[in-house]
C-alpha cells in the first residue's frame, strides 16, 4: 500500500476527480442494494396478492430511476478515475521524456535503450493501472463489501447474515491460495515460453548451420520437445486457473444453501418474509466481487509499487552537466586551446587521454589521425562538454569551455558524428534539424555545400523524402552527407567532422573539403579519420596513439618524419589500389 | 504494422475458418468438452429451478415435511458438487485444446521456417520471424482460451436459460426474446466503435514509443544541436494525441461495456416484474417461478460482460493470425533437388560459367569457372563484396541460380538428394556460430550415430581437445548463448570439430575475419592443415599465409576471377594478389 502514499501528490493533484470520483462510486454502492429490496417487496405482495396496479407502478419506477442514475454514475466514475490514471500516464511519460532529454551520454552509455524504453512503457502502465484499477478495487471491495453486509444484517436479518457468511473466508484465503500457486506456475509457463522464443531465434541465426548439416528434421524435433514443455507448464498453470470459477460457484453454492435452509426456518418463524430471502440472495451474489477484489487488489499494488520506485529512481538520476552560475551567455568566437593532461572515461580504469595539447587559430583546420581507440573521438567528446573531470584546461576565445552557457557552447559548434544518426522524418527537417522554419535556399545551400544536393534531387520526393528507419534506405554515403549538411546549416564557429567522410568515395571528398576550405575561411574546422587524405591539407595534422599525441605536425613535415604518419599513408595508397582492381 | 488490421467481414470470417480446422485432429477431444459443456449448463439451470419448487410447494405453502425436503437438498447439494467438478473437468479440456491446438501452429510455423531458402531470412529481419512462432501463436491462444471458450460457454448457457424459461412459461420466455437482438445490437455497436478506438489507440501508442525510441538513440545528436525543447513539444503533441486515445477508449468502454449492459439487464427485471405484477392482478402467481425467472436473466448477462470485455483480443488474434498464415503461405523456398544423382565418391568440383544475381539486377557473380580435383584445395581471396562468399553460398545450395552449373564428380549438384549434399559436403562458416547446449552437443549436433568416443576423437583431431581439458566440466561444459563465454579462436575450433564429426569428403571454409588470439591461431592453422589433408577443399582467405600451400588460388574482384595460379606465380605476376600481399605482410617484407 506503499505506493498509495508514494502518489499521494498525485491524488492531492487530482483531488476533484478522486472526490466526485469515489462519491460516485460509493453512491452506486449504495444504489446498487435498492433493487433487490424492492424485487423482494414486489415478490411479497405477489405472494401475499397485496400487488396493487399503484404499487407496482412505484416498485418499477424506483428501479427504473436507480438504474439509470447507476448508469450515469458509472459513467462518470470511470471517467473521473479511469481518466486521471491516463492522465497519470501522461504526466509521468511527460517527466520522463523531459529527463532523457536533460541526460549526460554517460547516462546512455550504461543503459540500453531498450531498458529505458521498458520503463517508460511497461512501469508507467503497472503505475496507471494502480492508480485506476487499483484505487478502484480498493475503494469499491471495501464499500461495496460493508454496503452488502450491513444491508443484509439490517435490513434482513443479522443471524442469517452470519450464517451465510460464515464460507466467504473461505473463498477469499482460496482464492488468495490459489493466486499465490497461480504466479509461481505462471513464471515457469513464462520461462518455458522465453525458452521456446530463445530457441526459435537461435535456429534462425544458425540456419546455415543447421543447413549444412541437414538437420531441418532434428531441429523441428528440438522445437517440438520444447513446444511440449511449454503446453505442459501451462496445463499445469490451466489446472489452478480452472479452479477459480468452480471455487467461487462452490463457496457461494454452500452460502446458498446455509441461507436457503436457515431462511425457510426463519420464514415458517415468520422473523421473515419469502422476498426477503430473495433479496437476500441477490445480496449474497453481491459480495463475490469484493472478495476476489481483495486476492487481486494485492497483485496489482505490488506490480506498481515496484515501477513506481524504477521510475522514482530514473527521475532522480542527478543531471550531470550543469551550467555554472553567472556563466557566459555569449557564442564563444576565437582560437581554441585544448591542454589535457589526464581524462579517464567513467567506469574505466585507464585513461582516455593524457597529455594532449594543441592550439588551433581561428580559421584552421586541424587533422587528427589514429587507430580505432586511439583517442580521437575523446577529444570530441571533451570539446563538445559530453564529460567533464578531465586535468588541464580547454578554452575557446580564451574563456574555458565550462564557464560558457551550454547552449551557448554548442550554439558555437557544428558536430557530424560517426555513427550517422538520421531521424525518421523528411531530408528538408533532418538538414534544417537546428531551425525548421529555414528558408529552402538555406538548406539547399548547405546540401550543396555538403555534395548532396544533387543526389537529393534524383530522389522521386526530392526534398521531401522520409528517411531514418521508416524511410528510404539512404547509402552510408548519402547518410555522412547529409549530416554534414546539417551541421553546416548552423553556421557554426567550430565544425567537428568525426570520420564523417569515410563512406563517401574519394572525389566526393575532395569536392566536400573544397567546398568547405573556399566557405569556411574565417571559421575554425577539426577533421578525426581513418583516411589520411581527408586531412592532408589540414593546418596541423596530429597523429593519436593510445590516447596521447604521438606526432604533430603539417602532412609534409609528418611525411618527412617518415614515423607512424608516414607509414599510414603507404599503406593506404597501396589499399586503395587493391579495392580497385590492382589499378 | 498497425494499418493492416481492418480486415472485411469475408477476410476474418477466411482466417477464423482456417483456424478452426485445427481443431479437426482434436474432434474427440472437442466432443468431450462439449459435452461437458451441456452438463455444466444443465446443472446451472437446475439449480433455480429446484429452489423454485422448494420456494412454492413448501416455503410459501408452510409445508415441511421432512423426506421431500431432504429429496430436494441432497438433489440441489448433488447437482452443484457435481456441476463444480465437471465445470473443473470442462475448463482444464478446452485449456488443453487450445494449447495442443498452439503447439501445433508453432510446429508447423517452425517447420515452415526451416523450409524457406536462405533469400527470405536476408529480405525478413530475424526479430520479426520469431514473432510469428512465438507473440502471435500466443496471441492465437489467449483468443481461444478467453475469447473461444467465453463464446461456447455463453453460447450454450443462453440457449440453456432460454430452454429452462421455455418449460416454465412460454410467454414469459418469448418476452425475454426480445432481448437477444438488443443484446446483440450493442454487441454489433461496441464492436464497430471500439475497434476504430481500439485501432486508433493502438496507433497513437506506437507512434509513442517509435518517437521515444528514436530521441533515445539519437539523443546525443539532439543535445549537440539544442533541439531539446523542440523534442520535448513534439513528444508532448504526441503524448496529448494518446491521451486523448486513450480518453476516447475509457469513454467508449464507460458508455458500452458493463454500465450498458447493466442497464440493459434493469430493463429486463422491469418487464419480468411486470408481466408477473399484472398477471398476479388478475391470477395467483407462483412466487418461485418469479424467483427462478429473476436468476436466470441473472445468469443470461454475466456471459454477455464476459464475451464483450474480450472482443478486443479477438481483434488482436485475428491479425496476428493472418501475419502466421502470410508466413505459412510464403513461396520463397529453399532450392530443389532432384534426387536423380548417386553418390559422391571422388569430390571433383567444377564451376561451369555461373552467373549470378541475389536482386535479379546486379550479377555478384559474372562468368565463374574452375575446377577443384580431388583432394586438391582451392582458395578465394578478394576484396569484400568481390563475390567469394557467394560462390560458398551456391555451392552450399543456400541459393538457387540459374545460369550456368556447378558439378560434383561431374554431376550437377541439383541433381543429388539433399542428404547427399549434406553428407558430403562439410561447410565451417565465418563466423562460429554455437548453439545453446555444452560443448559436447556442439560438435555432435543432433547426429545420434556418433558415439562420445568420436566427439572426443574429432575434437582432438583438431586439437581443440586442448583447451576442452582444460574446462571444469570438460565435454559437459555449458555453452551458453552463442558461446560469448569462449574465444573466437575457440570458437572457430569447435566448429571444426563438429565438421570433422561427420567426415565430409568437401570441405568449404570460410575463414574468421575477427582477431584469434596467437595462441589458438597456431592451433587453427595446424587443424586446418590436417582437416584439408585427402580432402577437396574450396577456402575463403582473408589472411593470405594461411593458404599459401593452395594447388590454385582464385583472386576475386567485383564478381570476376581476376588472376588465378599457385602463390609464386601470382606473387611474379606482381598483380593483384601481389599487392594484398604487400599491404598484409607489410611493404618492407618483400
Amino acid at each position: 500500500m506503499k505506493v498509495f502514499r508514494q502518489l499521494g501528490w498525485f491524488f492531492k493533484e487530482r483531488r476533484r476527480e478522486y472526490f466526485i470520483g469515489l462519491l460516485m462510486l460509493t453512491l452506486v454502492a449504495i444504489l446498487q442494494l435498492v433493487p433487490p429490496k424492492v424485487i423482494g417487496y414486489t415478490i411479497d405482495e405477489i405472494g401475499d396478492g397485496t400487488l396493487t396496479a399503484s404499487s407496482l407502478t412505484k416498485w418499477v419506477g424506483i428501479i427504473v430511476v436507480v438504474a439509470i442514475l447507476m448508469y450515469i454514475m458509472r459513467y462518470y466514475w470511470r471517467q473521473m478515475i479511469f481518466g486521471s490514471s491516463n492522465y497519470l500516464a501522461k504526466n509521468l511519460r511527460e517527466k520522463l521524456f523531459r529527463h532523457f532529454t536533460k541526460m549526460s551520454p554517460s547516462f546512455y552509455q550504461q543503459r540500453r535503450v531498450g531498458d529505458l524504453m521498458a520503463h517508460a512503457t511497461n512501469d508507467i502502465s503497472a503505475v496507471q493501472q494502480t492508480a485506476g484499477g487499483g484505487v478502484l478495487t480498493l475503494f469499491d471491495s471495501i464499500t461495496t463489501g460493508t454496503f452488502v453486509i450491513l444491508a443484509m444484517a439490517i435490513t434482513i436479518d443479522w443471524r442469517l447474515t452470519l450464517i451465510a457468511l460464515i464460507p466467504m473466508p473461505v473463498m477469499a484465503l482460496l482464492t488468495n491460495y490459489y493466486g499465490k500457486l497461480l504466479h509461481e506456475r505462471f513464471r515457469h509457463a513464462q520461462a518455458a515460453f522465453s525458452d521456446l522464443n530463445d530457441k526459435t531465434q537461435e535456429s534462425i541465426s544458425g540456419m546455415k548451420v543447421i543447413k549444412t548439416f541437414g538437420q531441418q528434421q532434428d531441429d523441428v524435433a528440438d522445437f517440438t520437445r520444447l513446444s511440449n514443455d511449454v503446453v505442459e507448464k501451462n496445463m499445469r498453470v490451466a489446472k489452478i486457473d480452472s479452479l477459480f470459477d468452480p471455487t467461487i460457484s462452490l463457496v457461494i453454492g454452500v452460502s446458498f444453501f446455509l441461507s436457503l435452509g436457515f431462511g425457510a426456518k426463519f420464514i415458517t418463524e415468520n422473523a421473515m418474509t419469502i422476498g426477503d430471502l430473495i433479496a437476500f440472495t441477490t445480496y449474497l451474489g453481491l459480495l463475490v466481487w469484493p472478495m476476489l477484489a481483495i486476492g487481486m487488489l494485492f497483485n496489482i499494488v505490488e506490480r506498481g509499487s515496484a515501477s513506481y520506485d524504477r521510475i522514482e529512481q530514473l527521475l532522480n538520476e542527478p543531471v550531470e552537466i550543469k551550467d555554472k552560475t553567472g556563466a557566459y551567455n555569449t557564442r564563444p568566437k576565437g582560437d581554441l586551446s585544448f591542454h589535457v593532461d589526464s581524462f579517464t572515461f567513467p567506469g574505466d580504469a585507464t585513461p582516455a587521454l593524457t597529455n594532449v595539447h594543441f592550439d588551433l587559430k581561428q580559421g584552421q583546420t586541424l587533422g587528427i589521425v589514429g587507430k580505432t581507440g586511439s583517442g580521437k573521438t575523446a577529444i570530441l567528446k571533451l570539446l563538445l562538454r559530453e564529460f567533464e573531470g578531465y586535468t588541464g584546461h580547454i578554452t575557446y576565445g580564451d574563456i574555458r569551455i565550462d564557464d560558457y552557457k551550454m547552449l551557448a557552447l554548442r550554439e558555437a559548434i557544428g558536430y557530424v558524428p560517426q555513427d550517422h544518426f538520421l531521424f525518421s522524418s523528411t531530408i528538408y527537417k533532418n538538414i534544417a534539424f537546428t531551425n525548421p522554419q529555414a528558408a529552402k535556399e538555406k538548406v539547399e545551400h548547405a546540401a550543396t555545400l555538403a555534395y548532396i544536393h544533387d543526389d537529393i534531387l534524383h530522389f522521386t520526393d526530392g526534398y521531401e523524402t522520409i528517411v531514418g528507419e521508416r524511410g528510404v534506405s539512404l547509402s552510408g554515403g548519402q547518410k555522412q552527407r547529409i549530416s554534414i549538411a546539417r551541421a553546416l546549416m548552423m553556421e557554426p564557429e567550430l565544425l567537428i567532422l568525426d570520420d564523417s567522410l569515410s563512406a563517401v568515395d574519394a572525389k566526393t571528398e575532395e569536392a566536400i573539403l573544397q567546398a568547405l576550405k573556399a566557405s569556411r575561411e574565417n571559421e575554425t574546422t577539426i577533421i578525426t579519420s581513418h583516411r589520411l587524405s581527408a586531412i592532408q591539407h589540414a593546418h596541423i595534422i596530429i597523429v593519436m596513439h593510445e590516447g596521447t599525441v604521438v606526432e604533430k605536425g603539417t602532412h609534409e613535415e609528418l611525411m618527412e618524419l617518415r614515423g607512424r604518419y608516414y607509414e599510414m599513408y603507404e599503406l593506404q595508397q597501396l589499399e586503395q589500389q587493391v579495392e580497385k582492381g590492382g589499378m | 504494422m498497425e494499418k493492416q488490421a481492418t480486415f472485411s467481414r469475408k477476410e476474418q470470417a477466411a482466417i477464423l475458418k482456417r483456424l478452426l480446422r485445427y481443431l479437426i485432429p482434436h474432434k474427440k477431444a472437442v466432443v468431450i468438452a462439449l459435452a461437458l459443456l451441456v452438463l455444466t449448463v444443465t446443472g446451472d439451470v437446475l439449480g433455480p429451478y429446484i429452489i423454485k419448487i422448494f420456494l412454492d410447494d413448501h416455503v410459501a405453502l408452510g409445508d415441511f415435511e421432512t423426506k421431500p425436503i431432504l429429496i430436494l437438498a441432497i438433489s440441489y447439494a448433488t447437482i452443484q458438487i457435481l456441476n463444480v467438478v465437471i465445470s473443473y473437468l470442462q475448463l482444464m479440456k478446452f485449456q488443453e485444446i487450445a494449447l495442443k491446438i498452439i503447439q501445433q501452429l508453432r510446429i508447423d510455423v517452425f517447420t515452415k521456417i526451416h523450409q524457406l531458402g536462405m533469400r527470405y531470412f536476408d529480405r525478413v529481419p530475424a526479430g520479426s520471424i520469431v514473432s510469428r512462432a512465438t507473440n502471435d501463436t500466443e496471441a492465437i491462444k489467449d483468443m481461444f482460451v478467453s475469447v473461444l471458450i467465453s463464446f461456447v460457454q455463453a453460447g450454450f448457457l443462453i440457449v440453456g436459460v432460454y430452454i429452462a424459461m421455455f418449460l416454465m412459461n412460454p410467454i414469459l420466455a418469448l418476452f425475454a426474446l426480445v432481448l437477444l437482438p438488443i443484446v446483440i445490437y450493442i454487441i454489433y455497436l461496441y464492436r464497430k466503435y471500439s475497434s476504430i478506438v481500439y485501432m486508433e489507440m493502438r496507433e497513437k501508442l506506437s507512434e509513442l514509443n517509435a518517437k521515444l525510441a528514436e530521441s533515445l538513440s539519437g539523443m546525443s545528436i539532439v543535445q549537440a544541436f539544442r533541439q531539446e525543447k523542440r523534442f520535448n513539444d513534439e513528444f508532448d503533441d504526441i503524448n496529448a494525441k494518446h491521451f486523448k486515445a486513450m480518453m476516447d477508449n475509457t469513454k467508449l468502454n464507460s458508455l458500452l461495456l458493463r454500465p450498458v449492459v447493466d442497464l440493459v439487464y434493469f430493463a429486463a427485471i422491469v418487464l419480468l416484474l411486470l408481466y408477473f405484477g399484472k398477471t398476479s392482478l388478475e391470477t395467483a402467481v407462483e412466487v418461485g417461478v418469479v424467483y427462478a425467472f429473476i436468476t436466470y436473466i441473472n445468469r443470461f448477462f454475466e456471459p454477455i460482460n464476459q464475451v464483450m470485455e474480450r472482443l478486443a483480443i479477438f481483434q488482436q488474434a485475428l491479425v496476428a493470425a493472418s501475419r502466421v498464415f502470410i508466413l505459412l503461405d510464403e513461396e520463397e523456398l529453399e532450392p530443389a533437388q532432384q534426387n536423380k544423382a548417386g553418390a559422391i565418391t571422388d569430390g571433383r568440383i567444377e564451376f561451369k560459367d555461373v552467373t549470378f544475381s541475389y536482386d535479379g539486377q546486379k550479377d555478384v557473380l559474372k562468368n565463374i569457372s574452375f575446377t577443384v580435383n580431388p583432394g586438391e584445395t582451392v582458395a578465394l581471396v578478394g576484396h569484400t563484396g568481390s563475390g567469394k562468399s557467394s560462390i560458398i553460398n551456391l555451392l552450399m545450395r543456400f541459393y538457387e541460380f540459374e545460369k550456368g552449373d556447378i558439378c560434383i564428380d561431374g554431376q550437377s549438384i541439383k541433381a543429388f538428394s539433399q542428404e547427399e549434399l549434406r553428407r558430403k559436403l562439410g561447410l565451417v562458416l565465418q563466423d562460429p556460430f554455437l548453439f545453446y547446449g555444452t560443448i559436447d552437443s556442439n560438435i555432435r549436433l543432433y547426429n545420434k550415430e556418433l558415439t562420445d568416443i568420436d566427439v572426443e576423437k574429432a575434437a582432438e583431431f583438431v586439437q581443440a581437445d586442448q583447451f576442452i581439458n582444460t574446462l571444469p566440466d570438460k565435454y559437459k561444459q555449458k555453452v551458453t548463448e552463442r558461446g560469448s563465454t569462449f574465444s573466437s579462436g575457440q570458437r572457430q575450433l569447435l566448429a571444426f570439430a563438429r565438421t570433422i564429426a561427420t567426415n565430409p569428403k568437401v570441405l568449404v571454409l570460410d575463414e574468421a575475419t575477427a582477431a584469434i588470439d596467437t595462441e589458438t591461431e597456431v592451433a587453427i592453422q595446424h587443424s586446418l592443415e590436417k582437416m584439408r589433408k585427402g580432402r577437396t577443399t574450396i577456402a575463403i582467405a582473408h589472411r593470405l599465409s594461411t593458404i599459401q600451400d593452395a594447388e590454385q588460388i582464385l583472386v576475386l574482384h567485383q564478381g570476376e576471377i581476376k588472376e588465378r595460379g599457385t602463390h609464386q606465380e601470382l606473387l611474379a605476376q606482381q598483380g593483384l594478389y601481389y599487392k594484398m600481399y604487400l599491404l598484409q605482410n607489410g611493404i618492407t617484407s618483400l
